[in-house]
């Protein structure tokens, strides 16, 4: 469809053809010029903080994996990178495979890229000559913005020379044998700006361009997003497949025929279930989750469920789970049975991931529906061998994948104390530590990211509401009410797309909380999603965008200053006091902690009373701050695992490290 | 074309064009060279007229967690003459704790003077560490092209408070 419109408009030359071609690609991917700077500034942050290098030892799975794959091979005979007995490698039939292909295949074209790049330049000067140009162009793209093209090119190009004259004193050879490693990286990195955009997007088609921004920096620079984005697990690339899903979703639901669009309505809701067939590729049990949360939230609210419809949205699925089925026959011969379900490579270890071997998956499967294999067997003797064994199998499957759900919600119950230390306080555990070094290095969600505690104003929010339904005692019945709401959610655009991210949150939530706490998260990374989903539940309410719109100044100088003393200050503290990684990452939480207990209470205020905007602005920068200032600090003090891609990065990181 | 263009496409030019320059295919000027020189590491010589060891050394509880932070205050030493590059290691031993660790520092030519050796700090799990004091022993071994040295070795209190 859109390779028939550029068609039509293509002029002749060749040139122009080009330009749309360009245009055409940035409205599909970023939306407009604004998301575009969004994509390129976030590339440029998390350039700033990117290492080449290994962080925690499953990246050697999917590193080996790459390396096998592109000579053509989903078997992982060599390590490349460290030893094959890493988490995550597993085995079928004495051959070793890795997982997340989805996300291995995605880096091939980089590593291919990268590759030919490093043909013609020098590995070590690669990623500085890359960056300088890229500040340039986003130098440009702000001149076209703002209206000042002329100053801001100049800018650019001076700020690119320095940038690039300075890498290229500075730089060090980095060894050729990292190339698949950085082209993991790469992908990780482009799929974070890409996330960043499409949260802009959402946002500013919901609101306007300013919540947009706002939110698309809350979401990467201030959540742990930013700290994974140059760690090559699967969790950025996941959660920008997710916020893919809701921004196609929120497009499907319009009944107004937009000729501007790219595709139509049903178009886009093919392409969030398409999205979830990709999810697969990367990770089958967690894009189950959000597949039950779109058919849930999707098929009540579409404005249509005819026999069409519904084909070309179940042809697009289908189409979309090819990769993931063609994957899973290459390994293990079963289209349903992804390496997460094979053994594990090494000895199973208490971190083995969801649906995979590891315990919780598979005993909650058992503990719930346990029963159900057999009472489809015993039901139906007449039925023939295959039959039976088919039911059998599909009510295993079905106990594997309803479980970790029935689990969840089990935990939530049972195990408060756990939500309680995965949501508010981590502290130090014993048995986390010894994982860790003996190092209290795993925070909560709020302490890594106290931006989050502003959606407690929630609560807030929706007492006020409740009050005000309460207050007219007249009015009609609450079933009346419920059926009314219920018919508002039908009709109303947002209204679905809320319902949407509730519903992924909750399903996320449950299948991941009866394993959390659990080390090696750092920043309980298996819930990452929840994080952006959280940032867009905050852009939603109306407090915040009143605050974001009257008080924006006081919200970005309290960001800014909060980044750049308060990180200072933080270091200070860190170094003179002697406070070790784990001291360090509780200093974080502490003040992370009160901060984000500070921001929730003025939060709440702005929700009754915008006389509390004031302090809302600024704990709210300072909250979003104190996410930036763990990931700068992470990445420049914390954790040395490899060099910086930026020499200057790299020789400024020395420097710290020898105060 | 206005000033602004003219400048970005310049930039971009510059580079684009070094970077392909100093790169593999071409290889006109390498622009990569390691920021330490680490060819010939331990080999030189170095004459030192005084040592200055601290004498005690904490095992502090780690700031909100369980874990003890094992901090050794810096070792002075004053170098009158050096050449080449020799190194120095800086160590600590705890043989209650089974615990041994030590920090290599690289001297170079211009280091004459006092230079300041730092160790760097480890972490100790709650279940290891269950006196009040332990014995402690800091020593500073020179590398340099007549082998290894002792510089100065020294038994010191390892002070553990919550």
């Amino acid at each position: 469809m859109s390779t028939g419109r550029v068609r039509a408009l293509a002029p002749a030359d060749a040139r122009e053809r080009l330009v749309t071609a360009r245009t055409t690609l940035v409205r599909a991917l970023v939306g407009d010029r604004l998301g575009l700077v969004v994509f390129l500034g976030t590339v440029l942050a998390l350039g700033l903080t990117w290492r080449v290098g290994v962080f925690i030892n499953d990246n050697y799975t999917l590193a080996n994996a790459l390396v096998a794959l592109a000579d053509g091979t989903v078997v992982v005979d060599d390590a490349v990178y460290g030893s094959l007995d890493a988490p995550g490698m597993t085995v079928h039939e004495g051959r070793p495979y890795g997982r997340n292909y989805g996300q291995v295949a995605v880096a091939l074209p980089l590593l291919w890229a990268l590759g030919a790049t490093t043909a013609l330049a020098d590995f070590g000067l690669v990623f500085a000559s890359a960056w300088s140009l890229l500040l340039l162009a986003f130098a440009v793209q702000v001149g076209r913005l703002t209206g000042r093209e002329s100053a801001c090119a100049t800018a650019g190009a001076v700020l690119a020379l320095a940038a690039f004259a300075t890498g290229a004193v500075l730089a060090e050879p980095l060894p050729e044998r990292l190339v698949p490693l950085a082209a993991l990286q790469l992908g990780s990195v482009l799929a974070t700006a890409l996330l960043a955009a499409t949260v802009y997007r959402l946002l500013a088609r919901i609101h306007d361009r300013r919540v947009g921004v706002a939110a698309a920096v809350g979401a990467t620079l201030a959540t742990p997003v930013a700290f994974w984005a140059t760690i090559p697990k699967r969790h950025v690339t996941v959660t920008a497949l997710l916020v893919g899903i809701v921004y196609v979703f929120y497009r499907s639901r319009t009944d107004e025929h937009d000729t501007e669009a790219l595709l139509s309505p049903t178009g886009f809701r093919a392409l969030a279930y398409a999205l979830v067939g990709l999810y697969t590729w990367v990770h089958a049990g967690e894009a189950f989750a959000v597949f039950l949360a779109l058919a849930l939230v999707d098929l009540p609210t579409a404005p249509a469920n005819d026999r069409r419809t519904l084909a070309v949205v179940g042809a697009a699925f289908a189409a979309s789970l090819l990769p993931f089925f063609l994957t899973n026959v290459a390994i293990s011969g079963d289209p349903l049975r992804p390496p997460r379900m094979l053994s594990e490579f090494g000895a199973p270890s208490g971190g083995g991931a969801f649906g995979g071997s590891g315990a919780s998956g598979t005993e909650g499967g058992g503990g719930s529906l346990g029963d159900s294999p057999g009472r489809s067997g015993g039901s139906a003797p007449l039925l023939p061998e295959p039959v039976r064994t088919l039911l059998a199998t599909a009510a295993e499957r079905l106990a594997l994948i309803f479980g970790p759900f029935v689990a969840g919600a089990k935990a939530v119950v049972s195990d408060p104390e756990s939500l309680y230390r995965t949501v508010v306080r981590a502290g130090y555990d014993g048995y986390i530590g010894r994982h860790d070094n003996d190092q209290a290095i795993n925070l909560s969600m709020l302490e890594s990211a106290p931006l989050l505690a502003g959606a407690v104003a929630l609560i807030a929010t929706g007492g006020h509401r409740a009050r005000a339904a309460l207050g007219r005692s007249d009015g009609p019945t609450l079933g009346v009410r419920l059926r009314r709401s219920a018919r508002t959610l039908r009709s109303s655009q947002i209204g679905a797309t809320d319902a949407l991210v509730a519903a992924v949150a909750v399903l996320f939530t449950l299948i991941y909380i009866p394993r959390l706490p659990l080390f090696a998260q750092v920043t309980v990374r298996y819930l990452l999603p929840v994080y952006v989903l959280a940032v867009y539940a905050l852009a939603r309410q109306s407090w915040a965008r009143r605050v974001l719109a009257e008080r924006g100044r006081a919200v970005v100088w309290s960001y800014l200053g909060g980044v750049l003393l308060g990180a200072q200050l933080i270091f200070v503290v860190v170094t003179v006091g002697s406070f070790g990684r784990g001291g360090a990452f509780q200093l974080h939480a502490v003040v992370g902690l009160a901060v984000g207990a500070a921001f929730a209470c003025s939060g709440v205020g702005s929700a009754l009373d915008e006389r509390f905007d004031p302090a809302t602005a600024v704990t709210g920068g300072l909250a979003a701050a104190l996410g930036t200032n763990l990931t700068a600090l992470s990445a420049l003090v914390y954790f040395r695992y490899g060099p910086h891609v930026l020499p200057a990065v790299d020789w400024l990181a020395d420097l710290l490290a020898s105060a | 074309m206005d000033r602004g263009r003219v400048f970005a496409y310049a930039a971009a030019g510059i580079i684009l064009g070094v970077t392909v320059l100093s790169g593999p295919a071409i290889g006109i000027v390498d622009l990569t060279t390691p920021r330490y020189d680490m060819s010939g590491l331990g080999e030189g010589n170095v004459t030192v007229d005084e040592v200055d060891l601290p004498s005690s050394v904490a095992l502090d509880r780690g700031y909100q967690s369980q874990s003890y932070y094992l901090t050794v205050p810096d070792a002075r030493i004053r170098l009158a003459a050096i050449d080449g590059k020799p190194t120095v290691a800086y160590g600590i031993d705890i043989p209650e704790l089974g615990y041994s660790r030590s920090t290599t520092h690289f001297l170079s030519g211009g280091d004459t003077g006092w230079v300041t050796l730092s160790l760097r700090e480890d972490t100790l799990g709650d279940d290891t560490v269950d006196a009040e004091r332990y014995e402690g022993r800091l020593s500073l071994v020179l590398r340099a092209s007549d082998g290894k040295t002792l510089l100065a070795n020294r038994t010191v209190d390892v002070e553990v408070s919550e």
